[in-house]
């Protein structure tokens, strides 16, 4: 059986918790993945995706729950020492290009922060060499070490906050819509370097996006996420195939294809959450529909979508 | 059709510390009454340059035009005044900007943003021009437009922001509505939406649309026809089946290739290599030839004319010349031309019905 790198059990992300204005950015989420895979969570803005990215990292305390990273609960209190190992396998790459570099730092010093940190590089010499070496992984070349963000397009700064990531050999990155602020041509050259690292590195990603064409091309399983809650999960194919809740089944009816003739007919289906008219004695949980392939349903959905399951092949 | 706008041999610079940017280099494009008009190209590739010309909307001190004219009403647009370009501006031609989180003023209602085009063009008084601000509202799909009218914009959503701002634009029945990448902030559903709406409201108020994107899925849901631009130039122009089922620039294939397809499982995604053109010193030949794996000898010394495919179809490839070698486009763009009668590849019993 796969081996599991990261489990999210039952992780829950309450802001202005107790107080009116609560919200329930996550609420109640599971999910496993597995080492070397890319899983993708998809969802529209305000959906918890980043929240539950940025609580695995542990950027904010969860509420509730427990993320567990190498079997290690990543909430618990730590040492510093096992904060700072911890900080070391599990980086993160952000959305935007242009605010995720600090202007005022040299690429050279940007990428070596974290070789600093983790004392990686034993003398100036080494510590040069590294950066080289990264940045000639990502497609760009020495002399780039030299300049500023601001000298940079958006496709090469996100090669940048890529190198930086890889600067200290983490084991699981998260990348939070790194392709979103870029154009179509820089998307395929930053998504095809994501899955040539990840093959040599044997990285595993979380890939965060609401560009779902992108995520199933990215993405070996895909978490589909709705208001703090996730309400499918199965892997690419599947997903795309045979889209069981209806929630994701309009997500992928208001994709824009490059196909005229097939856009004409295109018919989007409209998401109302009031559909499952969900009464008080019912219990909504996840279940699973086909094997590994999950929906959150009620008992009576349950039987009409298995019912109604027809899976269909390539 | 009646041609609404006429773009001639457009050439504009910017002036910079480094130099003079040739950012569009002789542009000529027509849009007719009705129709949409998208353009697509990568940034930096001069689509939005080319619209914020028509408007007037760069800087004077740093941009200049070079060359070239355009047509709107039997008036040049480059030689207008800025007094007389207020009076087109907001009126005849309108703008839906990107970015709706900006593009609102953050200090006033959204009814009074709405009713001032309204109040600014039109001879009316305040009490008409609520009503009207009402009505576009309840048009661009504001529920409780009579209460929500009095809100600030942080009080809506994105997409709701949208909604407001093509309210705005929309408030003086414009002829011409250039939208710029009005999609691209919003989340597929959102998008899907107001995509909706703006094919809706060309219905029923008769506009012509000018959408700038980089999303080709956007471009074939609204597009009538399409303009590809790359290094400020346009290179391939036609009807959007043309371009989608019949395209000739290695570029448009390019561009094409980059998107991932729903069904192929392709093992790796083409990307086009390297970077655009640096404008300050622009390549003496084709912009594209550097990045592109068909370049011909020529396409490195001359720039390629215009050829014509179909009385609606122009490709600016030294492919088309009929001395020029013929070559194998990439196999997702043959599956394309498969489908297409009139293209090389063509299979009459392959095409959809």
């Amino acid at each position: 059986m796969s081996d599991v790198l990261l489990e999210v059990k039952n992780l829950k992300q309450y802001f202005n918790e107790g107080k009116p204005s609560e919200v329930r950015a996550i609420d109640d989420i599971s999910f496993a993945i597995n080492r070397g895979e890319t899983f993708g969570l998809v969802g529209e803005s305000g959906c918890g995706k980043s929240t539950t990215g940025r609580t695995i990292i542990r950027l904010y305390d969860a509420t509730d729950g427990e993320v567990l990273f190498n079997g290690v609960n990543v909430q618990d209190k730590k040492t510093k020492a096992a904060n700072k190992d911890f900080n070391r396998k599990m980086q993160m790459i952000f959305q935007d290009p242009y605010a995720s570099l600090n202007p005022r730092m040299k690429v050279m010093d940007i990428i070596a922060e974290g070789i600093d940190v983790h004392g990686l590089a034993k003398s100036k010499k080494e510590r040069r060499e590294k950066v080289i070496s990264l940045l000639e992984t990502v497609g760009l070349n020495r002399e780039h070490a030299e300049r500023y963000p601001h000298e940079f397009s958006g496709g090469q700064r996100q090669r940048i906050g890529i190198a930086r990531a890889l600067a200290v050999d983490p084991e699981f990155i998260i990348a939070d819509e790194p392709i979103s602020a870029l154009d179509v041509s820089i998307q395929a050259q930053v998504v095809n370097l994501l899955k040539e690292l990840q093959e040599e590195r044997g990285l595993t990603y979380l890939f965060i996006a609401h560009d779902l064409s992108m995520v199933k091309y990215i993405s070996d399983r895909i978490g589909v996420m709705y208001f703090g809650k996730l309400v499918e999960m199965a892997s690419a194919d599947e997903l795309y195939r045979n889209p069981m809740h209806a929630y994701t089944k309009s997500l992928l009816s208001a994709i824009p294809l490059p196909d005229p003739i097939y856009e004409r007919s295109r018919v989007r289906t409209p998401y109302n959450p009031k559909d499952h008219n969900y009464g008080s004695d019912e219990h909504v949980e996840f279940r699973e529909i086909a094997p590994e392939h999950f929906v959150l349903c009620s008992d009576k959905e349950f039987e009409e979508m298995k019912k109604n399951y027809v899976p269909k092949e390539s | 059709m009646s041609k609404i706008l006429q773009v001639k041999d457009l050439e504009l610079s910017f002036h910079t510390f480094a130099g003079e940017v040739k950012a569009i280099r002789g542009v000529n494009f027509d849009l007719n009454k009705g129709e949409t008009l998208a353009i697509v190209g990568e940034s930096g590739s001069g689509k939005s340059v080319t619209t914020k010309s028509i408007m007037r909307l760069l800087p004077e001190s740093s941009s200049e035009f070079k060359n070239g004219e355009i047509l709107f009403d039997g008036k040049d647009l480059t030689k207008l005044s800025e007094r007389e370009m207020q009076k087109i501006r907001g009126k005849d031609i309108s703008m839906i900007f990107q970015d709706p989180m900006t593009s609102l003023n953050p200090t006033m209602t959204i009814g009074k943003q709405i009713m001032e085009p309204i109040l600014k063009h039109q001879k009316v008084s305040k009490d008409k021009a609520r009503k009207v601000a009402i009505e576009l509202l309840n048009m661009v799909g504001i529920p409780n437009a009579e209460n929500r009218y009095k809100m600030y914009p942080h009080q809506f959503s994105g997409g709701q922001r949208q909604r407001i701002v093509i309210a705005i634009a929309l408030a003086c029945n414009p002829q011409i509505l250039i939208a710029d990448e009005p999609t691209t902030a919003l989340d597929v559903t959102i998008q899907a939406q107001i995509l909706e709406l703006m094919k809706d409201i060309q219905k029923k108020i008769d506009t012509s649309i000018i959408f700038i994107t980089h999303d080709l899925g956007v471009v074939a849901n609204v597009a009538d026809r399409v303009a590809v631009m790359y290094g400020g130039k346009i290179v391939e122009i036609g009807t959007v089946d043309e371009i989608f089922y019949n395209p000739q620039h290695p570029y448009t294939w390019g561009l094409l290739s980059s998107m991932p397809s729903m069904d192929l499982n392709e093992e790796k995604l083409y990307a086009i290599p390297g970077t655009p053109p640096d404008l300050l010193n622009p390549p003496k030949g084709d912009a594209f030839a550097l990045r592109s794996e068909y370049a011909l000898k020529i396409d490195m010394e001359q720039p390629p004319p215009f050829f014509q495919v179909s009385d609606t179809h122009y490709a600016a490839t030294w492919l088309l010349h009929p001395q020029a070698p013929q070559v194998e486009p990439p196999a997702g763009i043959i599956e394309r031309m498969r489908t297409f009668p009139g293209s090389r590849y063509y299979e009459a019993t392959g095409g959809r019905a």
